[in-house]
């Protein structure tokens, strides 16, 4: 194998790598700040200039007399890197000064401040003192450079990386760098803003505190951030995503790269998808008794109680003139609804298979994880295998959203696409469904299910909703309402719920760990970034206890067997599907 | 021998007529054409190659290798740029070569196309040159008039377009990378090398870039030999194998503190004393030299020790200069603040870094501020200091820009410094102050 | 209401044949916009982007790099006038030429006469060293000039090349 040599280590030559890419896989770390693996190399920062030369057949080294920008040279046999002489050091200290000449210096206010390559950079390259002795330049900042997007001009350094993004990758073109020299600034026109689908990511691309997100602006010091892996839910194309927290709120989300799943970036439905899970509407305890239609809570109407529903609790006693006294404080704030709760459920639902197993339905949806799926269906069909088994309504809106766009907004030939918003806006169907398919051996799809509810109407139906936004429309609730017994398991108070006689709360992705499989047949595992909603848990672990399996859920060990007892599913064999997710099927 | 010296690139200035295609051919124009249309477009380089003719436009590149890098056989269509955008500061021999002649220029495009194989050449003229704007577009009119540009040029298989295109007052379109980006209507900042204009130019096709002055020169060489054109100039150094030798007339500019600023063609070699003394008319006022620039206010300064410097392409590089560049010979008197022109050089530069590499548009915009704080009286020994240090860390010799124009940037500061060293010195430390009059302070 | 007339159109339009793509004729569109409207508008920049099939912020992208072209906001006067400040015009009096002309005329530089009738502008070198100080008027060059015939020049109808 042909190799190079990078500070006198040698590693393999690796096709189409520049330097900065080699040096890093030989633990060398070549600052940089225009070049990005996505984007066209324009090697115009100067910050990652080393020494290069060629070793000869001879042994003989012939070194290049000027220093030359890494990204733009390729990592080819016997290329010979240095990247800590004293010249490249004297280059980089060099062009920090450059950079950080009119730059404010202002890391105490800045959002960017503990993760900034002008700070990283300084603090590893640089020098610790500027010899200029003029005013610097002061610009005006731009608040208006999107609808979620700001820019601080002076921290700019002017790598162009957001300009090359909106030109090569969303194709939009809102960016563009107006002036020349040292004059020049990035700019948008008026009335037309960086509002692109894409656009969130020209802030995770900006190295600097240059553009920053609105929505996370001096919302918390990156510093008290904790991070977890994570997988975007709300469209059948599965970014990679890191979810950052502090004290158990979302702060912001990024994507994680992936060549697998999307590339290095997300879109901004993604990226600010996590809001559901601080909705104010979050169901927060479970809840038997019907709801809905602006009825007069009734006597068997009981919010089974919980801390947060104290409050519920009492304004009911209100409505019943019962005396605040006769409830006493242990039973408003310790007791724990869920045993009662599960003890309901399986009462219910052994007593509908025992009945009506025929008229027993569930409707599983494509928001559920594959554990999800598995356990609940695992559960059922042992209760009793003629229950059914069915596949919720998959939302799509529209058509795929890709992108590059052309300069009238078109979208891009097939061959030239980078980024597709999908327009199935679920995360896991294809996992569902092979969940679906080996215990019902067929996809009984909403349209079967909801003519049966029409004729001859099932007795019991448990429905998993768990989407974001509204997912079944009136008619299809009104017409689930035509079952003896709706259960209902859900994030979110909507018409479904309403219409419930059993309310069981799910949680959030954020909140979660489990599995989903993107529309490439990508499966990838997410962890939960924050604990449960107060009053809720995992939608697992529900499951778990109904199934009567004892223990705490392990996702690899549900994984595990898995692969075990679906075929479909053997890549899931050791539990473990890696940072990056494994091909299931496609 | 240069009193008797017959210029050739000017020999028709100041001829009434001279700009038509009928004076022109009667004056033995096009000639080289019709030699070089009966040759081979390989023998036609092989010629230019034989002449050891180098661009004019400041890096004396030799002309016949920069054909010859083009890719052999090529398939699709290879462009000609015509850089007529030099807009070095003291450089003027453009705008008379092609007022006074433009048809001898024109004849070097065709000459060029026919042995690069472009069949579409697009002159790229600074939008100052607005006379010579229009003498070229009739000169071009005339030309398809008479089968001299279009389709099957002269009866042969040869066809060429030339097209004019306008440059907007930006220096760095002069850089071949940039002009080429202004060409394909985006900003003009220079490309990344490799690939070379050659290999990937002007729309991603093969690309000659030539200067205007060089163009001329191909024409007399197809018409005269290459023979002709070795027997002027200085040879190649005996002692220095890769010295390629300095043949050919030289458009000399000459402006500043001199009685007769001027363009005076001379074989390449001439002494900045001679040219000064001989040809300009001599420093005016009864002053003395203080300093000459050689070629274009990028290339640093002789001081008036150093005026017995040969003007070819390697001797205002031994005096420490960067280069022969444009030829451009600013004389600069002894009364002069060597303070005032350096601010003059960095504030140009600032004004005309094109804002891409971080070391130019940061270090040239510094060393503009440096400077003035010098002039309001301001000025530090350390600044000098600073000074030095930008000008060693920015451009393409140690290797921080894309382009030369960092370059161009830190010779001045680099040779006045070392050069004049006392006079910035003695500046700071009395406290001297040059007035600077408020509607030039602003900018 | 189109920004562009049918003429300047059609002049943009017959320049497709020139390159191998509509992007190369920014700079003579932009040219032809300035001369005839003494700017370049909003609206005329969407136009020439929906002729050369880019977006409006490319072709503002290259337009301002240059410094040459005015936007709606800050349109030209009847002659531009251009006054040399690189090292020959320098050193020959350019910069007090320009100052004295900016007094004068109470301009700055890029400022335009009250009438309208002269905007004042710096200019780096202008290739007519030989001249200095020159100026340009328009695209046309005027060599060794002093302060009257400037001044001049921001009178109507004064000036001789304009």
């Amino acid at each position: 194998m042909p190799s190079l040599f990078i500070n006198s280590v040698e590693i393999e030559v690796q096709p189409k790598e520049n330097i900065v890419q080699a040096a890093r896989r030989a633990g060398v770390e070549i600052p940089h700040y225009c070049w990005h693996p996505d984007l066209s190399v324009v090697a115009s920062c100067r910050m990652c200039l080393v020494e290069a030369g060629t070793k000869k057949d001879d042994g003989t080294v012939a070194m290049q007399p000027r220093l030359v920008p890494a990204c733009q040279t390729p990592a080819t046999p016997n290329t010979v890197v240095v990247t800590d002489s004293p010249k490249v050091k004297s280059s980089q200290a060099q062009t920090l000064e450059y950079l950080l000449l009119n730059h404010p210096l202002d890391c105490s206010i800045c959002d960017q401040a503990g993760e900034c390559y002008l700070q990283d950079y300084t603090y590893q390259f640089g020098k610790a003192e500027s010899r200029l002795d003029e005013p610097k330049v002061q610009r005006q900042d731009k608040y208006y450079i999107g609808e979620q997007i700001a820019l601080f001009t002076d921290r700019c350094v002017m790598c162009t990386r957001c300009v090359r993004f909106t030109r090569e990758y969303s194709g939009t073109a809102e960016l563009f760098v107006t002036s020349r020299g040292s004059v020049e600034e990035i700019e948008v026109l008026p009335g037309q803003p960086c509002d692109n689908k894409l656009a969130g990511n020209v802030v995770d691309l900006c190295p600097v505190g240059a553009l920053c997100s609105k929505d996370f602006l001096y919302k918390k010091r990156v510093w008290w951030l904790k991070s977890a892996d994570s997988v975007c839910q709300l469209c059948s194309t599965g970014c990679s995503i890191t979810v950052d927290q502090s004290e158990s709120k979302v702060e912001r989300v990024r994507p994680r790269e992936n060549p697998q799943a999307q590339g290095s970036f997300m879109c901004d439905d993604g990226r600010f998808g996590w809001k559901f899970a601080h909705s104010e509407n979050r169901i927060r305890a479970p809840r038997i008794g019907r709801a809905s239609h602006g009825q007069v809570a009734s006597p068997q109407l009981t919010t089974i109680g919980a801390p947060t529903n104290a409050v519920e609790q009492y304004s009911m006693s209100v409505n019943q003139s019962t005396p605040l006294a006769t409830a006493t404080v242990s039973d408003l704030t310790f007791a724990d609804p869920w045993p009662g709760l599960i003890n309901h459920l399986q009462s219910v639902l052994k007593q509908s298979a025992q009945d009506h197993p025929t008229k027993t339905l569930a409707v599983f949806s494509p928001f559920m994880t594959c554990e999800e799926a598995y356990l609940l269906a695992d559960y059922l069909k042992k209760t009793n295998p003629k229950i059914t088994l069915a596949m919720g309504p998959v939302p799509v809106v529209g058509e795929d959203d890709t992108y590059p766009k052309g300069p009238k907004g078109q979208s891009p030939a097939a061959e030239k696409t980078r980024f597709t918003i999908r327009a199935e806006k679920a995360p896991n169907r294809l996992g569902v469904e092979a969940v679906l398919q080996h215990f019902q051996k067929s996809i009984v799809n909403d349209e079967q299910w909801l003519s049966s509810m029409e004729l001859n109407p099932f007795e019991t139906v448990l429905v998993v909703g768990n989407s974001p936004a509204e997912w079944l429309n009136d008619e299809t609730v009104s017409k689930l309402r035509r079952a003896g017994k709706l259960i209902v398991v859900d994030i979110l108070e909507n018409n479904l719920t309403h219409a419930a006689d059993v309310v069981i709360p799910g949680v959030s992705f954020v909140e979660k760990e489990g599995t989903v499989v993107n529309h490439a047949g990508l499966a990838q595992t997410f962890h939960p970034a924050i604990r449960c909603s107060d009053g809720t848990r995992p939608d697992v672990r529900t499951y778990m206890e109904l199934s009567g399996r004892s223990g705490l859920y392990h996702g690899p060990t549900i994984r595990a067997e898995m692969a075990s007892v679906i075929p479909a599913f053997a890549a899931f064999e050791t539990g473990e599907l890696g940072e990056l997710g494994k091909r299931v099927f496609s | 021998m240069n009193e008797a010296f017959e210029p050739v690139l000017l020999r028709r200035r100041g001829v009434a007529g001279s700009q038509t295609l009928a004076y022109y051919q009667q004056d033995g124009g096009y000639n080289g054409l019709q030699k070089a249309l009966k040759m081979t477009p390989a023998e036609v380089i092989k010629v230019v190659s034989d002449s050891g003719l180098r661009g004019r436009g400041g890096a004396g590149f030799h002309t016949g290798s920069k054909w010859g890098f083009l890719p052999k056989n090529y398939e699709g269509p290879i462009y000609l740029c015509v850089n007529g955008d030099e807009s070095e500061p003291g450089t003027f021999n453009n705008r008379i070569l092609i007022e006074e002649d433009p048809h001898q220029l024109l004849e070097g495009i065709a000459i060029a196309s026919y042995a690069t194989g472009a069949s579409v050449a697009y002159l790229y003229l600074r939008y100052e040159y607005g006379q010579c704007y229009r003498t070229l577009e009739k000169a071009i009119e005339e030309m398809y008039a008479n089968n001299l540009l279009g389709k099957n040029i002269l009866g042969s298989n040869f066809s060429l377009d030339v097209y004019l295109v306008r440059g907007a007052c930006a220096y760095i379109c002069g850089e071949e990378t940039g002009l080429i980006e202004s060409l394909e209507g985006k900003r003009a900042w220079p490309r990344i090398k490799p690939p070379f204009p050659a290999i990937e130019g002007a729309f991603r096709r093969p690309t000659v870039v030539n200067n205007i002055e060089t163009l001329a020169c191909v024409t007399h060489i197809l018409d005269k030999g290459p023979e002709w054109f070795m027997s002027m100039g200085v040879p190649k150094d005996p002692n220095n194998p890769r010295d390629p030798g300095s043949y050919g007339p030289k458009l000399y500019c000459v402006s500043g503190h001199v009685n007769n600023p001027g363009l005076f063609e001379l074989p390449l070699g001439i002494t900045a004393r001679e040219l000064i003394e001989k040809h300009a008319g001599g420093v005016w006022k009864g002053r003395k030299v203080k300093a000459v620039v050689p070629g274009g206010i990028s290339m640093g300064f002789l001081s008036a020790d150093e005026l017995d410097t040969p003007l070819d392409f390697a001797g205002p590089g031994k005096a420490g200069c960067l280069g022969l560049g444009t030829a451009a010979v600013i004389v600069i008197d002894d009364q002069t603040s060597m303070v005032d022109v350096l601010y003059n050089n960095c504030r140009f530069f600032a004004h005309e870094s094109c804002g891409q590499c971080t070391p130019c548009r940061e270090g040239t915009a510094w060393s503009s501020k440096i400077l003035r704080r010098i002039r309001d009286g301001h000025g530090k020994m350390s600044d000098l200091k600073t000074l030095e240090d930008i000008s060693n860390t920015i451009g393409i010799m140690p290797g921080t820009t894309i382009c030369g124009l960092a370059d161009g940037a830190a010779w001045p500061i680099k040779n006045a410094l070392k050069k004049f060293r006392p006079e910035f010195e003695e500046y700071i430390s009395k406290g001297q102050k040059t007035e600077m009059r408020e509607a030039l302070a602003a900018h | 209401m189109s920004a562009l007339s049918p003429e300047i159109r059609e002049k943009i339009i017959s320049y497709y044949g020139r390159y191998p793509n509509k992007q190369a004729i920014t700079l003579p569109a932009l040219h032809m916009v300035q001369e005839a409207y003494n700017c370049v508008s909003r609206e005329a920049i969407n136009e020439i982007a929906d002729l050369l099939e880019l977006n409006p912020t490319q072709v503002v992208d290259t337009m301002t790099f240059y410094g040459f072209f005015r936007d709606e906001h800050h349109p030209l006067g009847k002659k531009r006038v251009w006054v040399c400040r690189s090292l020959s015009c320098m050193l020959r009096g350019g910069d007090e030429l320009l100052a004295e002309v900016c007094d004068r005329l109470h301009l700055r530089p890029g400022q335009t006469t009250p009438d309208g009738e002269m905007t004042l502008e710096l200019a780096e070198c202008l290739g007519a060293c030989d001249g200095a100080p020159c100026i340009l008027i328009n695209d046309e060059l005027q060599l060794k000039v002093g302060v009257e015939e400037v001044l001049a020049l921001a009178k109507p109808q004064g000036g001789s090349k304009s």
